[in-house]
């Protein structure tokens, strides 16, 4: 291996993955080097950035552009859609803000109150102060992903001091659009956890103090077009929802 | 090459003719045409030289300096059931799973020879293989694989950490805690196996001879038993210790050594005391940390958690106190309190 050129050792290293290349960093003098270079961070940088994609000023190399894109997501679409490295792969992951979903009745004031609140990413969340249909629906063009990914949609909330309604599962459905809906049951997902009546997948903590409850799973390929269609859905049972807070649809790929 | 190209040296070798090569230590061999002319490098050393090149060994095609005899001949290998056009591309890939299997020196030879050779699908095919070795691997095992010299200073290999954590304060207390969580879960484990091994370990006979005063013999077949234990086991964990018998009872009481320098206070018949292993797969292995490394962390995180005024009221066997500290970061105050899982 010593009689390996720099060039050589980099190519083996970005054959792996982002975690062995900064094991590599502390192997050798020339393996140090070689873990360091822009041609392996380049390569696990996505080849195709968002439209309105602007790398961050101030870093030197593209390893530090690849950590910052994993600790510190971006803000896109006019602030609506937030963009971010999963750090073992590179993939992208997005966040769509409350904001850029279609909330059923959100625009009233009656039903749904935007605030804003400082652990959230976006300026503002939708917070539902009390409503009998419930339906909150997102749209990601599937171009925006990294190919051949597994990846999934959650639903990122947390409640209020008061929730009411959300004992029973609701419906969650992801579905790519364009394709007959009508044939695909939706799963049926629990909110709060209430033993008994829990069905398919139930919310988690995530670490940022969020809860999060999976929609559905979708595997882009390349040259995949047309739009994901995610949403959260109450509209069967005959009372009141209260207490629920939205801060948006995140889209990552799923770890093994 | 071009089809143009071809059409010109076709015509002037209609019969199967050979290509002299010349390695770095001088050694000549000669090789049939096709073959060698799939290796770009000696194609274009051909083309650029006109057709006299590699002709005869005195105008033999030198290759560079990275290609060994014994490299070229593989390489040759390789490009031999290569360039033959009809293969089917799974036949081609069993062969090349085949042709990679070798031991990591050469392959890293191989690597380098291709590389100075051009052969794109060979480079490819041995980096990739080379990639696959290295995957998973902590930088010491890399280092031991590789023959690799250690040449880097103590603070250079912390660098990498740097860039990882997001929050640096925060994952070196995360750290110093889950290692005082993990210390004391395996007391606690290793108390409960205590229990469980003892009355596994004691057959009847024993216990009756014990009983009836043959002292000797039990300990006799304690060591043995442990002996074979010890065989057994993968992890050393306990040490056996023979109480005193001035009750007529026998009770074995196991004791754990543990590495924290906890005290025996017992006297220990048995010359073994094995030691608690305490490296393990836990959120270290995440940041892919030799020993010495994490060892040096370890005594860094401690001296850390002194300074923000913390205290760890750690004696053998008891409870440690819980702390409560704050830490200021990016501007908001927040209390971290050490929990005792």
């Amino acid at each position: 291996m010593n009689n390996l050129p720099e060039d050589c050792i980099a190519k083996i290293l970005s054959l792996t993955s982002p975690r062995d290349v900064c094991r590599s960093s502390a192997v050798s003098r020339c393996f140090r080097s070689a873990a360091d270079s822009d041609h392996v961070w380049n390569h696990f940088l996505p080849s195709e950035f968002p439209e309105d994609f602007r790398a961050p000023e101030g870093l030197p190399t593209k390893k530090h552009l690849f950590f910052s894109l994993v600790h510190n997501p971006l803000l896109l679409h006019d602030s609506q859609l937030s963009f971010s490295l999963e750090r073992s792969t590179g993939n992208k992951c997005y966040m769509m803000a409350a904001r850029a979903l279609n909330i059923t009745w959100g625009h009233d004031q009656r039903y749904w109150q935007w605030i804003s609140l400082p652990d959230a990413r976006f300026k503002e969340v939708a917070a539902l102060k009390m409503v009998w249909w419930l339906d909150i629906t997102g749209k990601i063009n599937i171009s925006l992903l990294s190919d051949d990914t597994l990846y999934a949609a959650y639903l990122v909330f947390k409640w209020n001091l008061d929730p009411y309604g959300f004992r029973q599962p609701v419906e969650a459905s992801l579905v790519l659009a364009g394709t007959e809906h009508d044939d695909v049951q939706p799963s049926m997902v629990s909110l709060m956890h209430n033993p008994g009546s829990e069905q398919g997948q139930r919310a988690e903590l995530r670490s940022d103090d969020w809860y999060e409850v999976q929609l559905g799973q979708f595997f882009k390929r390349r040259g995949d077009m047309g739009e994901i269609e995610m949403s959260l859905k109450e509209t069967k049972r005959p009372f009141e929802k209260k207490g629920l807070i939205v801060h948006g649809i995140e889209i990552r790929p799923v770890l093994p | 090459m071009s089809e143009a190209d071809m059409a010109i040296i076709k015509p002037e070798m209609m019969m199967k003719s050979y290509i002299w090569l010349e390695t770095a230590d001088g050694s000549i061999q000669q090789v049939e045409q096709e073959v060698a002319m799939y290796c770009p490098m000696i194609c274009h050393e051909v083309l650029q030289k006109g057709l006299g090149a590699g002709s005869s060994k005195n105008c033999a095609i030198s290759l560079p300096q990275r290609v060994n005899p014994a490299m070229l001949s593989l390489i040759l290998d390789y490009c031999r059931f290569h360039q033959v056009p009809g293969r089917s591309n799974k036949e081609r890939k069993v062969h090349d799973e085949k042709f990679i299997r070798m031991d990591t020196k050469r392959l890293c030879e191989l690597a380098s020879a291709a590389d100075s050779l051009q052969l794109k699908p060979l480079v490819d095919l041995s980096s990739r293989a080379l990639a696959r070795i290295i995957e998973g691997k902590t930088p010491e095992e890399i280092r031991e694989i590789f023959h690799l010299p250690d040449d880097l200073t103590e603070e250079e290999k912390l660098e990498p950490l740097k860039n990882l954590m997001d929050d640096p304060r925060i994952r070196l207390l995360n750290r110093l805690y889950a290692k005082k969580r993990k210390e004391l879960k395996e007391r606690e484990k290793l108390k409960g196996k205590e229990v469980e091994e003892r009355v596994d370990e004691r057959s009847v006979d024993d216990l009756l001879s014990f009983i009836n005063g043959k002292d000797h013999k039990v300990v006799k077949t304690s060591k043995s038993k442990k002996k074979n234990k010890k065989r057994k086991e993968h992890k050393n964990k306990v040490s056996h210790n023979l109480h005193s018998k001035q009750q007529g009872t026998q009770s074995v009481v196991d004791e754990t050594a543990s590495s924290l320098g906890g005290v025996s206070n017992l006297p220990s018949i048995e010359d073994d005391i094995f030691s608690l292993k305490t490296d393990s797969e836990d959120g270290y292995m995440d940041d892919g940390m030799d020993p010495a490394l994490r060892e040096m962390l370890d005594r860094e995180v401690e001296d850390f958690a002194r300074r923000l005024n913390s205290s760890w009221v750690l004696s053998s066997g008891q409870e440690r106190q819980p702390v409560h500290f704050s830490i200021n970061g990016n501007g908001a105050t927040r209390r971290l309190t050490a929990i005792d899982d």
